[in-house]
């Protein structure tokens, strides 16, 4: 979630740290920092969080634990007004299992029109674009709280009734910004009651049948709690994600319904003028009033190792605005109404490590083992390949992915192909092939590549891991091995090769008797410029007291196919230097 | 004839199973084609809940239920699962294998890729969060050199409770040092060591998981993963030998 500093600065009395050392605390507390730009934050809030922390509000109060700066104020822990008359309006939910609260109001008298700057800047400082004074309202109190909201032209809502109920197979919504979207029955939308006729994807996106315009007066504003399950699979569906849908499906406390519906109200009226008239709050399904949790600090220090004292972890709870009571080792726990991630004591332990540092768990060794590691398995499967290797055959990993199979994917990345290998013959042939036109580039001129692969395929009822070769050979057995220990390998300096194809010279010298052919090579090497990447020996023989060596040479750029001029080149200055060694070039 | 070439997953691999061998761990395979249990429901991996959208799934065609894995974590539920059926409640494995993420390949992301996934359990006490940093720290410094460091940052993983993100400070050849994300892990969450029917009171334990491509083009340096699985054997060449 982008957020910006100022707005959570708005939340401290006392100045932050600059941004990058907020950044920092972040990170190594609660939720890495994707991106620091200028005054905005993207943090990368975590799914067990994303309940409470897609939110100003909610990310100031994890930085109040981290930091121990006490917050100015807590929008969450402020009280709510008193309910006002529902009349005029009224809420039908038919599928209440998948709407746990709805909440609406009706403002009389509003004035739609720009924003006032603070309220612009604030918005577009997360990169949101600015609509009209009530949009951004609610779309600022969602950023601020986490809790999504909507406003409705009244006028479209005939007697201010509302229905929500799931939506027919082929029912049509035109949504804001004009796309038309075809529902399912799996769907749910707000509709008006009157005529039928939906207003919004619930918990998704508002539709234009009941969109704000400048000559909208009387507004019916929405704050709700939809199933996260439901709006998920709508959002995936209608391929819709929108801010509104992210919270829903991260699950949100209901109790969250009626603080937004405060904060929006607030400002609406404070911004476009009006007045709240009539309110209406269908809760269909409160939360069971949260259990305390208990954690004793013994727990805590044998879970993770760490040595914390009874007074840090309290610390660290009640920085987090959690009520403890203490008795003897054991604190019963009770976070607040947001914290719907608190249910174990794992997870306050979690919640202590993160506020004190994981820099305080120190490492530690486990203590040695009395029973000897059982690793056969892998030791048979690496005694064949060593045998393989032995036996000149090199080891080659392809995909697992082909044309034809007994098991087919319901969702290939790769069309062509949507199987899963039943054998490896097919990935060896294309591999051996390639192996062959690349011979040159990494083989001696006499040798041909083999190769071989062990690894998984895909039959009907069974998979199982096979040996495939590029040749006949005695194929080694796979099977466990306790002793066996696999041959230690090094890997050189990797050196990167070209995508593009090589081009290959052969040059053969006489040179006088009792030069060696590695000062031959040197000497090639010297003068053929970089382009030349590989340079092999494939025949010598003496006559008249000289000998003459052969040389397969290979040239290949990083950067593009090489034309013949090029490599004529390079070989023109090999020859020149030949000549003025006194060799003759044959 | 000269000598063929071992594929470099192999040789890290080998690597891998030899430091780890010395601190006790065994080697577990499992099903590359693996139940959505596994995978999934009893890692507490929901369906429907957000934190499936953190791996992109391959799900098969007229077989509902059966995914290819998007992590080995499947492996260490099995082994913990035979674990509590053997009436044992310590052990030590690595789980070295293939997984499959359905997500756009790119230099940095490919549909295949292997995975070194680990866990230690034992009595309650006895297998903390210090020494899962201890272990990774002993690994890391074998692995990659003595002036490695390892840290922990908070993350989120379904099956562990707490969840870590574990950096390492490594210093490339010829390159400043920097931290680099290798894996994620945690203290076993309750519930998974219940599901496998272990006893949460009684055990705890750490688990790890992280690609082993990642490992190995830090250490050398390969600009692409997608080389790894390519069947180009130029790739294995690439290596001077030693």
């Amino acid at each position: 979630m982008k957020i910006s500093y100022n707005w959570l600065q708005g939340y401290f009395d006392k100045p932050l740290p600059r941004i990058e050392k907020v950044a920092e605390s972040y990170t190594f507390h609660s939720f890495e920092i994707d991106e620091v730009d200028g005054d905005m934050l993207d943090v990368n809030v975590l799914p067990n969080r994303s309940a409470d922390c897609l939110s100003h509000r909610g990310l100031a109060k994890s930085l109040s634990a981290i930091l121990n700066i006490p917050m100015k104020r807590d929008p969450l822990a402020e009280d709510l007004p008193d309910k006002l008359p529902s009349k005029d309006l009224s809420v039908s939910i038919k599928d209440a299992d998948l709407v746990s609260r709805y909440m609406c109001a009706r403002v009389e008298g509003v004035k739609i029109g720009p924003s006032p700057d603070w309220l612009r800047e604030a918005i577009e400082a997360v990169g949101q674009r600015s609509i009209n004074n009530v949009v951004d309202a609610t779309n600022y109190v969602m950023l601020d709280i986490g809790q999504p909201l909507h406003a409705f032209d009244a006028t479209k809502i005939p007697e201010g009734a509302i229905a929500i109920r799931r939506a027919k197979d082929n029912e049509k919504i035109t949504i804001l910004g004009g796309e038309e979207c075809s529902l399912t029955n799996e769907m749910l939308v707000v509709t008006a009651y009157q005529n039928d006729t939906p207003l919004a994807v619930a918990g998704v996106k508002g539709g234009v049948g009941a969109e704000l315009s400048e000559e909208t007066t009387d507004i019916i504003v929405e704050s709700a709690n939809f199933d996260g399950v439901s709006v998920r699979r709508t959002a995936q569906n209608l391929k819709l994600f929108t801010d509104a849908s992210l919270r829903f499906q991260n699950r949100p406390t209901p109790e969250l319904v009626a603080y937004g519906m405060r904060d929006v109200l607030k400002l609406i009226t404070k911004i476009a003028g009006g007045e709240v008239v009539a309110l209406a709050d269908e809760y269909t399904s409160p939360p069971q009033t949260a259990t305390p949790v208990l954690v004793s600090l013994s727990h805590v220090n044998e879970l993770l190792g760490s040595n914390f004292t009874h007074d840090e972890v309290i610390g660290a709870y009640e920085r987090l605005g959690f009520k403890c009571i203490v008795s003897g080792d054991v604190i019963t726990v009770t976070p607040p109404f947001e914290r719907t991630d608190i249910l174990i004591p794992e997870d306050l332990i979690e919640e202590a490590v993160q506020i004190l540092g994981y820099d305080r768990v120190k490492s530690d060794l486990l203590p040695d083992t009395q029973t000897k590691p059982d690793q056969s398995q892998f030791r048979g499967i690496e005694k064949a390949k060593d045998q393989l290797v032995a036996d000149g055959f090199t080891e080659i990993s392809t995909q697992s992915f082909a044309k034809r199979g007994d098991i087919v994917l319901a969702n290939p990345l790769d069309k062509e192909k949507p199987a899963l290998r039943t054998s490896l013959k097919e990935n060896m042939q294309e591999a051996l092939a390639k192996a062959r036109q690349y011979s040159p580039r990494f083989l001696p001129p006499k040798e041909h590549p083999k190769l071989f692969e062990i690894g998984t395929v895909f039959l009907k009822n069974i998979e199982k891991i096979e040996i495939e070769t590029s040749e006949n050979t005695q194929l080694p057995k796979l099977e466990p091995s306790t002793d066996y220990k696999p041959k230690k390998e090094t890997l050189g300096k990797y050196r990167k090769f070209s995508i593009y194809p090589f081009v290959l010279r052969d040059i053969a010298l006489w040179v006088p008797y009792g030069i060696k052919s590695d000062t031959v090579s040197d000497l090639i090497v010297a003068n053929a410029g970089k382009l030349l990447v590989r340079i092999d020996i494939f025949d010598t023989f003496e006559k008249d007291g000289r000998v003459s060596y052969a040389f397969r040479l290979v040239f290949e750029s990083m950067e593009k196919t090489l034309t013949d001029e090029e490599v004529n080149f390079c070989m023109e200055s090999v020859n020149k230097a030949a000549e003025a060694n006194g060799y003759e070039v044959r | 004839m000269s000598q063929g070439r071992l594929h470099p997953i192999t040789i890290a691999i080998r690597d891998i199973a030899d430091i780890f061998g010395k601190m006790g761990f065994g080697v577990a395979y499992g099903p590359e084609l693996e139940s959505e249990h596994y995978n999934f429901d009893a890692l507490r991996v929901a369906k429907d809940h957000p934190a499936r959208d953190m791996q992109d799934t391959f799900w098969i065609d007229k077989e509902k239920g059966s995914v290819l894995r998007t992590q080995t974590t499947s492996v260490t539920m099995r082994e913990l699962e035979k674990l509590s059926k053997n009436g044992k409640s310590e052990a030590r494995m690595i789980c070295p294998g293939k997984v499959f993420r359905n997500e756009a390949t790119d230099a940095t992301h490919e549909a295949q890729f292997y995975q070194l996934e680990g866990f230690a359990i034992g009595p309650v006490g006895t297998v903390t969060l210090a020494h899962l940093k201890g272990t990774l720290e002993s690994f890391y410094k074998e692995y990659l050199g003595p002036d490695v460091k390892v840290r922990f940052r908070p993350s989120f993983f379904p099956f562990t409770e707490p969840s870590v993100e574990v950096d390492a400070w490594y210093e490339a050849e010829g390159s400043e040092g920097k931290w680099l994300e290798m894996n994620g892990g945690g203290m076993l969450h309750p519930e998974v060591l219940a599901e496998a029917g272990l006893n949460p009171k009684e055990v705890q334990g750490f688990a790890w998981g992280g690609g082993i491509e990642r490992l190995l083009m830090v250490k050398y340096g390969i600009p692409d993963v997608r080389l790894f699985h390519s069947g180009d054997v130029r790739f294995v060449y690439a290596f001077d030998a030693p």
